[in-house]
């Protein structure tokens, strides 16, 4: 497949380009320097994880239009391991994160394996299904004895034997701003990567899958292993997110499995910001969270509800999105204005 | 002896159930090539406004269960147009919005209903078949699916609506160009699938506690059925029900209620593995 006819910018116009996005991450890294702690650094740790499920909703349900409603699935089994792998073989949080978001990318790739092979609503039925069997299996007898039941699974976070060392003071600060490091640099690497691959040749495959299949599957798309790749990819977004999320707030419950938890929000964001785009999403994503858990003291578990109608709204009435519509908005009139200023020089 | 018994009679029971509850899936699924993911949600919907209409409104049960079941027909009409329809052209959109208002009436529930389980009055007394006590319930169901099915095959074979529902179903082109218009179409079969899911939710919430995420299992099951089955062949619906319904009660019986839970999951797995078409499927 020949690119597509963008002309490439220029080495030095994609420099400038970035620019700005690396200067909003470097002052966004910097928020606990500058003084942010307590509850709010929490929220947007949780809030960067956070972005690792909307990225991996987006890469590849919003290019192949194959609505995967199972991400709490694979983030939950992804935490669910993590803790088991902790508690009945001891390894440390600190190294079981690999292992666990691997465990959990096996076992999504082999349950979602037989419904990629065929078109139609399986896909979409099968990832609905998923999370509730699972929230089902975690509360009732045989296994509610080894997976800890309502309570969930306990032990001790990341970097916490070594936490204990510090001072009382610094504690919880390290504990915090480590934490918060850690997920925006998972959350930038996130977001390179699943920008690389939605605008690769790949990701035009995907969204060839997205616009039609049987014609994509005649020009000559393998589209078996296209929807394939592409739900590796996305999911192993979604098993870190689950695995890193786990090591940094135990216990692990069954909440990871409901999806007021961990799919509404991510959901809402890939809508609200635009299916396919990427960066939409990003914006939408830390807009998003936040509101939802600024809303949790307003209206509690109404902000479901409340996320629920807009989410109706969008998809009837812009299903396109609106993020990244105005981004690209602001970006054109910024680079006109610019352009303007450098003529009169 | 005594378990294979047990199976035997409270499968066949369940089969029943299942079969009237896919039924009106299977009508939205044929007509639409989409599920309606809020066909749990209103099997829930009925077993709680009932509740309320027992409980706290204290209407007596015969006009309890027909208002009910209006409201849970209205209702369904109303996801129908305003979800349904206007995005009827992009499967994901449907998706999106129909999984939305399940959620939203999930929330709803718990928030206005609590988690704990509620019931309906059962109908009281119980007979020995096979020696086993079987609930008088049961064979009210029984009486009363049986009753549904035949009504419905009798909707589909005898009556123009029927005719016409079974016409778009076949394929939405063709029967644009005979004359009949999909869209309304599609609007009876919101109401009668509604109808299907309302009188189901009625008849098992006495023996299924409610809950507000009851409507899933169900749903699930009627999806299975439905594809195992092949969509819009109502033989197929009938040997589909049987084989879920005995599946599902001799893993309750032998494995325990806990695993019973993955039944769809692997009988969905299943058919996708062996049989994407379904059972009685022709291929694409």
């Amino acid at each position: 497949m020949s690119r597509l006819a963008f002309s490439k910018p220029s080495k030095l116009k994609r420099v400038g380009s970035i620019l700005p996005a690396l200067f909003i991450a470097a002052i966004y890294m910097l928020l606990p320097t500058f003084g942010l702690r307590g509850f709010w650094l929490d929220v947007l740790t949780r809030v960067n994880i956070f972005l690792l499920i909307t990225l991996s909703l987006d890469l590849y349900s919003g290019t192949t239009f194959y609505l995967n409603l199972g991400v709490p699935f694979t983030v939950g089994c992804a935490a669910y391991s993590l803790a088991l792998l902790n508690r009945y073989l001891g390894v440390p949080v600190e190294y079981a994160i690999l292992p666990s978001a691997a465990i959990s990318l096996v076992l999504s790739l082999v349950i979602f394996l037989p419904s990629l092979r065929v078109r139609g609503a399986y896909f979409s039925i099968m990832s609905l299904l998923l999370p509730i069997v699972m929230a089902g299996i975690v509360t009732s007898q045989p296994f509610s004895l080894y997976l800890g039941g309502e309570g969930g699974i306990t032990y001790s976070p990341l970097f916490f034997s070594y936490a204990r060392g510090l001072p009382v003071k610094e504690r919880a600060f390290f504990l915090q701003s480590t934490y918060f490091y850690i997920s925006s640099i998972a959350a930038i690497i996130a977001f390179i990567v699943s920008y690389k691959v939605a605008y690769s040749d790949f990701g035009f495959m995907m969204r060839s899958v997205g616009q039609d299949e049987l014609l994509a599957e005649a020009s000559g798309v393998n589209t078996v292993r296209v929807k394939l790749v592409g739900f590796l990819i996305s999911s192993s977004l979604a098993s870190f997110a689950g695995s890193i999320y786990a090591a940094m707030r135990p216990p692990v419950t069954v909440d990871v499995f409901i999806p007021a938890n961990t799919l509404v929000p991510p959901l809402t964001a890939v809508i609200l910001g635009g299916m396919g785009t990427i960066v939409g999403p990003t914006i939408a994503n830390y807009f998003i969270l936040l509101v939802y858990e600024a809303l949790w003291d307003v209206i509690g578990r109404w902000r479901v509800v409340l996320y629920m109608c807009l989410l109706i709204v969008l998809v009837l009435l812009r299903p396109q999105g609106i993020v990244y519509y105005l981004y690209t908005k602001l970006k054109r009139l910024v680079s006109s204005k610019i352009a303007e200023l450098t003529a009169g020089v | 002896m005594e378990e294979l018994k047990y199976i035997l009679i409270f499968g066949s029971f369940h089969s029943l159930t299942y079969l009237v509850f896919s039924l009106g899936f299977s009508l939205v699924f044929g007509v639409a090539r989409l599920p309606n993911l809020t066909y749990g949600a209103l099997y829930v919907l009925t077993g709680y406004s009932t509740y309320v209409f027992l409980n706290y409104l204290n209407t007596p049960l015969y006009l309890a269960v027909p208002v009910s079941i209006l409201l849970t027909a209205a209702i369904s009409l109303a996801i129908g147009e305003s979800v349904i329809k206007p995005a009827i052209k992009f499967p994901v959109s449907v998706f999106i919005t129909t999984v939305a208002v399940a959620y939203i009436f999930e929330e709803l529930f718990s928030i206005q209903m609590g988690l704990k389980p509620v019931t309906l009055p059962l109908y009281p007394g119980t007979t020995s078949i096979l020696g086993i006590p079987v609930s008088n319930h049961w064979l009210l169901i029984t009486a009363v699916c049986l009753a549904m099915t035949l009504a419905l095959l009798a909707f589909l074979y005898k009556t123009s609506t029927g005719k016409a529902i079974r016409a778009v179903a076949e394929s939405w082109e063709e029967s644009m160009r005979l004359g009949i218009n999909p869209l309304r179409v599609l609007r009876a079969t919101f109401l009668i699938s509604g109808v299907y899911a309302a009188l189901t939710g009625i008849l098992l919430a006495p023996l299924k506690a409610l809950t507000p995420t009851a409507g899933w299992s169900p749903l699930f099951a009627a999806f299975a059925i439905v594809v195992m089955g092949g969509i819009g062949n109502i033989l197929g619906t009938v040997v589909a029900s049987l084989v879920y319904g005995f599946i599902e009660q001799s893993m309750v019986y032998v494995l325990g209620g806990g695993i019973a839970r993955v039944a769809p999951l692997i009988l969905i797995l299943l058919i996708l593995v062996f049989r994407p078409h379904g059972l009685f499927g022709r291929g694409e």
